[in-house]
């Protein structure tokens, strides 16, 4: 079943995010500059170990934005 | 500043009306589910702030409510205080509590996120961070979420919200009642985790906007009656001065 298939590589809440996404997209001009919105997220994160911080990591870098994933077929 | 900070505060209470729905569901769930007792359990402190300042207490009461927890060997429940491991793991959304908490338990911290909370935060922003928590490889046996409660306009105070791994709901007598299979139980749990973060995220973003809002109405009220008061001895010494001058001529005028 394709339910198997995204298991592997990424979490339910990525499934919901990039479902969520899809619908955003789909939605009317105006409905959907509104909508927008609720995806964006410019969280950054760092790794401690033993008291001392690592680098600042963006989660999605903000220059790759513009990059559009098509299915592939 | 009192009115900016107050249309911030109408967004971000409406936001959390809508939000706190999410944790309700998110409780239902747990409360069912009766997870047995406290011994032993690794905890994972998840502590909610925010990166910005000029916001009163707000960071700080988080920080030390955390502290305490992790200095309690058994739990308050007068307080509603967990019990933890002074070594339990610690992970902090935002910069504030990052800093006061990395002088306090430096060893304790092991992810650190920040960028949040400059607007609402979107659950985007929560699925993000609870992904990035499962897949870090901390070991723990329930995630404590650490925020600030918005009890009223003028009042907030700190709470703790437990949320279940896949493996403690599976385990738990009132989830095992059921068939369940395990894949669903993760999704389950993933999805739990990202919901109560949400909801704590736009908790503690209102409780913030409202603290900073007293915060600007405090210092804009102490820097008026500053001037006042300042003002008044200005008008005392010029008014000293003058009787001093005049006080001088009528005597010279006098002596000739």
């Amino acid at each position: 079943m394709s339910s198997v298939l995204w298991r592997t590589n990424f979490s339910y809440n990525k499934f919901s995010q990039i479902a969520a996404r899809a619908l955003r997209q789909s939605l009317k001009e105006g409905e959907r500059v509104k909508a927008e919105r609720r995806g964006v997220t410019n969280v950054r994160f760092q790794k401690w170990q033993d008291g001392k911080g690592g680098e600042q990591v963006f989660l999605n870098p903000p220059k790759d934005k513009e990059v559009k994933k098509s299915a592939a077929v | 500043m009192k009115m900016i900070a107050s249309t911030k505060l109408t967004q971000a209470q409406r936001a959390m009306q809508t939000a706190k729905d999410y944790g309700i569901a998110n409780n239902e769930v747990v409360s069912h589910a009766t997870p047995d007792g406290d011994a032993g359990k690794r905890r994972l402190f998840v502590v909610v702030s925010s990166d910005r300042g000029l916001c009163g207490g707000i960071h700080s009461s988080v920080s030390k409510a955390t502290r305490r927890a992790l200095g309690a060997a058994k739990p308050i429940p007068e307080e509603k205080v967990p019990a933890a491991d002074p070594d339990s793991p610690v992970m902090v959304i935002g910069d504030k509590s990052k800093m006061q908490l990395s002088r306090a338990v430096a060893k304790n911290l092991s992810l650190t996120f920040n960028q949040i909370g400059k607007d609402v935060p979107s659950f985007a922003d929560a699925c993000a961070v609870a992904d990035l928590i499962t897949t870090s490889g901390v070991e723990y046996d329930s995630v404590v979420i650490v925020y600030n409660k918005f009890m009223s306009a003028i009042s907030y105070e700190p709470a703790f919200v437990e949320v279940l791994p896949a493996k403690a709901l599976a385990e738990s007598p009132g989830f095992k009642s059921y068939e369940m299979e395990e894949d669903v139980t993760k999704d389950l749990a993933e999805f739990q985790l990202a919901n109560a973060i949400f909801a704590a995220l736009v908790e503690g973003h209102a409780a913030e906007q409202s603290s900073r809002r007293n915060a600007m109405d405090n210092a804009s009220k102490n820097a008026g009656d500053m001037i006042g008061s300042l003002q008044m001895k200005y008008n005392r010494g010029r008014q000293a001065a003058i009787t001093n001058e005049l006080v001088d001529i009528i005597t010279g005028a006098s002596a000739l």
